[in-house]
């Protein structure tokens, strides 16, 4: 057999190698033997990096010569909110000069999290002669003139995504500067942008792009000219509406109606900013062919969530805001069968009291009704032991549960006690679970049936929880698939961490923040594990001005073949082996 | 898995100004050991102690502190032994049970609830969108302060997109909070009120006159809602309370 693999031409096997898309399957194939690594290095085509530092652009360029295809990530997770201090890094700027030089034929760039300047976009927009897609998930540093730079020169691009980011917004024409002959265009995605586009040179872009399936505005976009963009665009697949507040006018509405009834293609909606409830009823017609629907940015009350859920039976995909309440989410589990993913954000976070009748009970009526139900995120102010048990009970087949009790240590409201018993029936039962949030009231008991349990958990965060190192022992001892940490104020400390120092460098992070790690045990770590990256983030000063036993403020630990980043702003120090002996 | 450092860590001391060896005397004093501490525990003695009951006893599956890192804690006593705590791993298999329930260590959160930068975890994108793009930036701490909580619900009228106030009707425990400039009238305004709370309490839906409206103006007084034009209502409405009726409202 291995015989006749050898006396396969290369073209052969770079052929078969083509038909396997899968990061992991493409990383085993080039395991194999070193004539496989050869021919699979040569052939492919896209690479995910899901840490830009982990791995310099030289060394991706010189394995892989000829991709086409790169997604990068930047800052840890928790800069989400807002626990990376600006200026931590993640910058995109010294991958695109070197991948200018390499990569030519570069087509696609995803970025998440990274800090993209306009000078960049210049860079991607004059360098890559085929550029296709460019994605920036909540990345920033970068304005609408970068953007413009990318209208203007990219003849072929399909996809412009602006998921989340924060862009300088300094002119409402960059859209203008898509040329008359520009067609391409697949999907467009600028609902981040606070200030008004164009609205003119977004109508004719809508009007001129047959392929656009995908278009989610931004809330300038006010609602009478959502009806005109909707006759120009009746193949959308996808669409994000702008504002959605207007005095009811029975014109502007029926209009409405009557463009939102011709798009039939329509899977998707978004957006409704400030909708005004008695506009609603204006997407009915198009419901039922609904897989996903984001209503998290629209202040609907139960009653009009409950009329315009119950029209959607083939939903698959569900974001709302807590005032959808526990007798909408009754409604959903009645009505939508089809149901695997919701998201239950909060309206009003900071309150004291509760502002709705939102608790533990909506999310066992879903867990109950909504069979396919896989991926959760939940915000609540209560929970049980019991409901979560019955929710693990129902729901077996959760691969992502993510739940915050708002107040940190909430015990369970019935029998006041923590709710490591719940958490534990959720590992326990959903044998297929990838990734976990837990709240509320926990001791290090919790730890323990997560480290028992949670063989395929790749992604754990925790907060507010535990008694002690045993806590973080257990998880890291425990969770053989484990990928990313991130812990907040938890008292973890020394022990646990230096005990299980090799288990880091099979995982791609460990974020540490307000936790009872000092700053001994970081010179330690980064002086003993060269692989690892260990990176103490405080802005209080050099930590070397206090004692080594102090506890540091934040803590970044990622795995590196690439060595010590040399971009680290004043307030982080790299714990690597020439500054653990200078130090010592 | 586990990794050997065979290192010795400078004492662990979490409390500024915290004089180890004191700390050691009261402990002796009070005959009394701290089980691991939040704090990662400088428990020094208590290793000893622990020590020389679990090398006879409870141990079977873990080696001894003493066979792994005896030599060290003679070195120094100012060092201590990476491997130090009371709750082994395996140690679960000897104890029956676990042990009690305890109050976690950590200063109490509903004091300084505010001060908590990053929770609950809400993108800081998604944070501007639910207020209205006036959300105070609470990363800065120096700049924060008690008040925010305030600032943020005293919605701003005029330029802002939204303006969220809080509603509350007698006899409903649940406060609700709705946006103000989705309401052009009393009539709309009164009607929707009643709809939302009607299903937490038996008031009559269609008995509009049976409640009244009041709200507090932005120096906190209260008054009736009707008897200011809608326009002058809205710039200086800070928060609604429904009350059951004129009688009620008069009695007050």
């Amino acid at each position: 057999m291995l015989k006749m693999a050898n006396s396969f031409p290369e073209e052969v096997l770079e052929h078969v190698f083509s038909f396997i898309q899968s990061d992991k399957d493409r990383n085993s194939i080039s395991m194999v033997c070193k004539s496989w690594y050869e021919i699979e290095r040569w052939c492919r085509r896209r690479i995910f990096v899901g840490n830009c530092y982990a791995v310099s652009p030289r060394m991706v360029i010189r394995r892989f010569p000829e991709v086409r295809s790169i997604e990068l990530k930047g800052k840890p997770h928790f800069a989400d909110f807002k626990l990376v201090p600006e200026g931590w890094g993640g910058y995109v700027y010294p991958w695109i000069v070197a991948m200018a030089v390499a990569y030519p034929w570069l087509e696609e760039i995803r970025l998440k999290r990274m800090v993209v300047t306009d000078e960049s976009l210049e860079l991607i927009a004059k360098s890559f002669k085929n550029f296709k897609v460019l994605v920036l998930s909540s990345c920033e540093g970068f304005s609408t003139d970068g953007l413009a730079a990318i209208a203007a020169n990219c003849r072929n691009l399909r996809e412009l995504d602006l998921w989340e980011s924060e862009v300088d917004d300094l002119s409402g024409h960059w859209l203008s500067h898509f040329p008359d002959t520009y067609t391409s265009l697949v999907s467009l995605n600028i609902s981040c942008l606070g200030s008004e586009v164009s609205f003119s040179a977004l109508e004719r872009l809508v009007g001129r792009c047959p392929n656009l399936r995908s278009l989610r505005l931004n809330p300038a976009v006010p609602l009478e000219r959502l009806a005109n963009l909707l006759r120009q665009a009746p193949q959308l697949v996808e669409l994000g509406t702008g504002t959605c507040l207007a005095e009811l006018k029975p014109d502007v509405f029926s209009n409405l109606a009557g463009a939102f009834s011709g798009c039939k293609e329509l899977k998707s909606l978004s957006g409704f900013w400030e909708v005004v409830p008695a506009y609603l009823p204006a997407v009915y017609s198009i419901c039922p062919g609904l897989t996903s629907l984001n209503l998290s940015y629209a202040s609907i009350q139960s009653p009009d969530l409950i009329k315009l859920v119950s029209q959607c039976q083939n939903l698959q995909r569900l974001w709302v805001l807590d005032y959808i309440e526990d007798v909408g989410l009754d409604a959903l589990a009645a009505s939508c069968k089809d149901l695997r993913e919701l998201r239950v954000f909060p309206s009003d976070p900071f309150g004291l009291e509760p502002n709705v009748a939102l608790t533990e009970q909506g999310l066992v009526s879903v867990s109950e009704g909504c069979p396919k139900l896989h991926s959760v995120l939940y915000f609540c102010r209560q929970m049980s032991n019991a409901a979560l048990l019955t929710i693990a009970r129902n729901q077996p087949n959760f691969t992502c549960f993510r739940l915050c009790i708002i107040e940190p240590r909430t015990p369970d409201y019935l029998t006041l006690q923590p709710l490591d018993v719940g958490f534990g029936a959720i590992v326990e039962h959903c044998k297929d679970l990838q990734r976990l949030s837990v709240s509320g009231l926990l001791t290090d008991r919790v730890f323990e049936y997560i480290g028992t349990y949670g063989k395929k958990l790749e992604m754990l965060s925790l907060a507010f929880a535990g008694d002690g190192d045993l806590g973080l022992h257990h998880v890291l001892s425990g969770c053989e698939n484990l990928r990313k940490l991130e812990i907040r104020d938890c008292p973890f400390g020394d022990k646990a961490l230096l005990d299980n120092a090799a288990k880091l460098e099979t995982m791609r992070s460990l974020w540490m923040s307000s936790c009872s790690v000092s700053y001994g045990a970081c010179k330690l770590l980064g002086q003993k594990m060269p692989r690892l990256n260990v990176e103490v983030i405080d802005e209080r000063g050099p930590p070397d001005s206090r004692p080594e036993s102090c506890p540091v403020e934040k803590l970044y630990i990622y795995r590196s073949i690439a060595g010590p980043r040399i971009d680290m702003p004043g307030f982080v120090w790299m714990m690597d082996e020439d500054s653990a002996l200078r130090l010592s | 898995m586990e990794l050997e450092l065979g290192l010795a860590l400078p004492i662990h001391n979490p409390i500024k100004g915290f004089e180890i060896d004191d700390y050691l005397n009261k402990c002796h004093k009070v005959g009394l050991m701290p089980a691991m501490s939040g704090g990662g525990g400088c428990n020094l003695e208590s290793s000893t102690r622990s020590r020389s009951s679990s090398s006879s006893s409870n141990v079977k599956n873990k080696r001894s502190f003493d066979e792994a890192f005896g030599e060290m804690e003679e070195a120094s006593t100012h060092t201590l032994p990476l491997l130090l705590w009371n709750g082994q791993p395996n140690e679960e298999d000897d104890r029956k049970g676990h042990k009690p329930y305890s109050q976690p260590t950590n200063k109490n959160y509903n004091e300084d609830r505010d001060l908590i930068v990053g929770w609950p975890p809400i993108k800081s994108s998604r944070k501007k969108m639910l207020h209205g793009g006036e959300q105070v930036e609470i990363n800065d701490e120096a700049n924060y302060n008690n008040n925010y909580r305030v600032k943020n619900n005293n919605n701003k009228i005029g330029g802002s997109k939204s303006m969220y106030v809080k509603v509350k009707m007698e006899g409903v425990g649940i406060v609700r909070k709705i946006d103000m400039k989705l309401y052009h009238s009393y009539h709309a305004l009164k009607s929707t009120l009643i709809t939302m709370f009607s299903k937490y309490q038996r008031c009559n839906q269609n008995g509009a006159s049976n409640y009244t409206l009041t709200y507090q103006d932005k120096e906190g007084d209260w008054l009736l809602a009707t008897d200011v034009p809608w326009q002058t209502f809205i710039e200086s409405v800070q928060r609604l309370k429904i009350r059951r009726s004129w009688e009620d409202w008069f009695k007050k």
